[in-house]
């Protein structure tokens, strides 16, 4: 599966709030933990090795759960299995804390349901809609659902 | 670098919203020719593959930092995600029609996580003051029942942005005000204390993001004019003097 490498690559330089030098482990049985610096921007956890300008990875912080495994570790987990985990080892709790918070709010889908529930309170006690000054009351990605996945298709099928 | 491809395969497969999704003509980086892709926008994510039913994705472009342009040198109804960098990069394609053409555009233009982190930010800010207009008491014509209204839950985002409570200055000029089928919008109240941006940790970050917020009011503005413009007369094309 291709991906724009070189501006994911740019993306990891862009300046971040949570950057630390984490002990961290792959998901895998044989995985040990390794000293990487961990970095997140936007949506997504990149690791370095230290003093390496390009990270080793990244992980998209979306469909994951984010665990606090013991006070100085926490866990982000994907897909349904709850047991294939990324383990990050803290230097304290309150980065540790801090850490968990920071991966959970980054998420995209969290913060479009704030942006949902913003909208849809300021509209209840205002009668207005907040993302009209904007022009983009229409997007779909701003609509209020139910939950369920909907989509906007194109008529057309070229 | 190493992108967890069965993360994003997840990510494209499961039920959370689809932006938009639809075939598209990509161009290939190599040979320049074009292959008609289904395209789904999820979150600040294009993913691309041959056919709907595929499990097998052919990629994904990260929408971070990059301008949403219209793009016709080909001849058709182009566009191209163009990401500005020490390596300037453009993705080009193609819709197959104007409709179809705009909408894309729309949704990609939304579609960054710096974005929606701004809109977030501003939401943030006017939710808190019309909770304080309401609880001083002042009369709105909307809902005066207040119940106990539930907590929202404390949106922050890991960027400097939040932490160090930029304010962004009240409700960008409407742009497109100057289109008279429009009613005039309703600006918001203006707060009792002066609102600046205070410089948060990265002054350039937010800026780029502002530029690009009001930027895209103007975008659209601007393509609205472009096709609503009358074709110019003929008579200019005359002599202003006649020498003869």
């Amino acid at each position: 599966m291709r991906f724009n490498e070189k501006e994911m690559v740019h993306l990891s330089r862009q300046p971040s709030e949570m950057v630390a030098e984490l002990g961290m482990r792959g998901p895998k049985k044989g995985d040990v933990v390794k000293r990487r610096l961990v970095k997140l921007v936007v949506n997504f956890l990149f690791y370095f090795k230290t003093d390496e300008e390009e990270p080793v990875g990244a992980l998209l912080l979306e469909q994951c759960r984010v665990e606090k495994e013991d006070n100085l570790t926490f866990s982000v987990a994907f897909l349904e299995d709850a047991e294939r985990k990324y383990l990050f080892e803290c230097d304290s709790e309150e980065q540790c804390e801090k850490w968990i918070d920071s991966i959970i709010k980054a998420s995209y889908e969290f913060m479009r349901r704030n942006l949902i529930f913003y909208r849809t309170e300021i509209h209840r006690l205002t009668g207005k809609d907040p993302l009209e000054q904007y022009g983009i009351s229409d997007e779909a990605r701003f609509q209020v659902t139910n939950g369920l996945q909907h989509s906007s298709r194109d008529a057309s099928s070229m | 670098m190493k992108l967890h491809k069965k993360i994003l395969t997840h990510y494209q497969s499961c039920t959370s919203p689809v932006d938009k999704e639809g075939y598209l003509s990509k161009k290939k980086q190599r040979n320049g020719s074009y292959h008609r892709r289904w395209s789904v926008l999820k979150a600040n994510l294009l993913f691309y593959q041959e056919r709907p039913a595929d499990r097998h994705l052919l990629g994904v472009i990260v929408l971070e930092g990059c301008d949403v342009r219209r793009a016709d040198a080909d001849g058709r109804f182009g566009f191209c995600l163009l990401f500005q960098g020490p390596e300037p990069k453009s993705y080009q394609f193609a819709a197959g029609d104007e409709v179809t053409l705009e909408s894309w555009l729309r949704a990609l233009r939304s579609a960054s996580h710096s974005y929606l982190s701004l809109l977030l930010q501003n939401l943030h800010i006017q939710y808190q003051e019309v909770k304080q207009h309401q609880g001083s008491g002042d009369s709105s014509p909307s809902n005066l029942n207040l119940g106990p209204a539930p907590s929202p839950p404390p949106p922050s985002s890991s960027s400097g942005l939040w932490s160090s409570s930029v304010i962004i200055k009240k409700s960008p000029k409407p742009w497109h005000k100057w289109n008279t089928h429009v009613t005039p919008l309703n600006v918001p109240t203006v707060p009792s204390y002066a609102e600046w941006p205070l410089v948060g940790s990265n002054p350039q970050e937010e800026f780029r993001v502002l530029h690009e917020l009001y930027g895209q009011e103007i975008k659209k503005a601007r393509e609205r004019w472009l096709t609503s413009r009358q074709p110019p007369e003929e008579n200019i094309q005359e002599d202003l003097i006649d020498l003869t």
